[in-house]
């Protein structure tokens, strides 16, 4: 999550320090990172940079899930319930797009003590059929010569 | 003489990363083998890289500049990696100046690597010889693709045609007008390589955020406070 030095300092976060970041809809632990190209008082991340642990094949101990993390706990598809008892999309009005960029968060450092990995983690999804048990630890082979390793 | 090379323009490259995986995927289709990857499905993966785009900030906000630079070998026209090599397999063509690896011929004996100013060469672990960008010469002089195609990966892939691809030697190609025009520079010049890649230089734009205006009145922040200073003490 990118911060702006002032904002982060203030809530006694460090450069690549682990913090929470909050907001109506869930909370997620995720890693720090100073950026002066941000706003302070707001926070942004890039879109799907984390993945849920075993997803797309990745090993459990995969840094995409392990220091990689997801915005969606933090938003929602619709709008809180106004008071007229309406549901609304939470998408941009003129264009429709999702409002991936509007949500309310609060931000705080992570204790000492816990996990140094991102929350939330889930149990890895039961192996796909007519996927191989094994991962490749490492691919190479020179095109032409009948190896194939 | 003929010397092919890139020209990146870092006013236009906005750090995407196209180029690093459209190299990848054909370098590591292509007819000398993979670039192999170590632990590409689990913890802390590492790999093999022609390009990689190397991303900084300068300044502190609101007048922060980031940078996005893409790395690739220079192609110098005096490589130090040449004469260093001991088995030959390290060479430039004369042709058209591209500086390759014969991997039949080399041994991995990294003298190379050591020798190149600018960090270029990769060592492939697992074939244990030393690789590098290779201009896609499978690509650009490949009969079989139309001629608008036959240009390095990296050039079809850019979003923002940030990188040109041309003949640095002949004045009136695409690269040397972008060279001329607008102050096209080498990387470290004082090392004598006479790299014949190129980058564009960031030109220098006034800010038209002053502080006022990057304090909005709105900032959740200030909502629940005093809003936050716009920049650090300093």
């Amino acid at each position: 999550l990118f911060v702006n030095p002032v904002t982060a300092r203030a809530q006694d976060i460090a450069d690549g320090g682990w913090m929470w970041v909050e907001s109506m809809h869930g909370k997620v632990r995720c890693l720090c990172r100073y950026s002066e190209a941000v706003e302070p008082g707001t926070v942004w991340t890039w879109n799907a940079i984390g993945k849920a642990r075993g997803a797309w094949r990745l090993a459990n101990d995969a840094n995409e899930s392990q220091r990689g993390f997801l915005l969606n706990h933090l938003i929602a598809d619709e709008l809180p319930v106004d008071a007229h008892g309406q549901h609304r999309s939470n998408s941009d009005p003129i264009t429709g797009q999702a409002g991936w960029y509007d949500v309310r968060v609060r931000i705080s450092k992570a204790a000492d003590d816990e996990a140094a990995e991102s929350s939330p983690q889930f149990a890895p999804p039961a192996r796909l059929p007519g996927t191989p048990e094994t991962v490749r630890e490492w691919l190479a082979y020179v095109a032409g010569n009948g190896e194939f390793k | 003489m003929t010397q092919l090379a890139l020209v990146i323009d870092l006013n236009v490259c906005v750090g995407c990363h196209a180029c690093v995986t459209s190299c990848k995927e054909w370098n590591t289709s292509g007819v000398a083998g993979a670039m192999s990857d170590d632990n590409p499905y689990a913890k802390d993966p590492t790999g093999t890289f022609f390009n990689r785009v190397q991303t900084f900030e300068v300044g502190a906000y609101p007048d922060t500049e980031t940078v996005h630079f893409p790395k690739s070998c220079l192609h110098c026209e005096d490589p130090p990696c040449v004469p260093v090599c001991p088995t030959g397999a390290s060479y430039k063509r004369p042709q058209d100046g591209i500086v390759l690896v014969d991997y039949d011929k080399c041994i991995g004996c990294k003298y190379c690597a050591w020798a190149c100013p600018y960090g270029a060469r990769e060592i492939d672990e697992h074939q244990q010889v030393m690789k590098k960008c290779t201009l896609c010469v499978d690509r650009i002089y490949d009969e079989a693709l139309p001629p608008s195609e036959r240009k390095p990966a990296c050039v079809m892939a850019c979003p923002t045609s940030a990188r040109l691809f041309g003949d640095v030697h002949d004045p009136a190609s695409n690269v040397s007008r972008a060279i001329r025009d607008s102050a096209g520079y080498a990387l470290m010049p004082e090392w004598g390589t006479r790299p014949a890649n190129h980058y564009l230089p960031r030109r220098r734009t006034a800010s038209v955020t002053g502080n006022v205006a990057a304090q909005r009145a709105d900032n959740p922040l200030a909502i629940d406070g005093a809003p936050p200073p716009a920049r650090e003490g300093r």
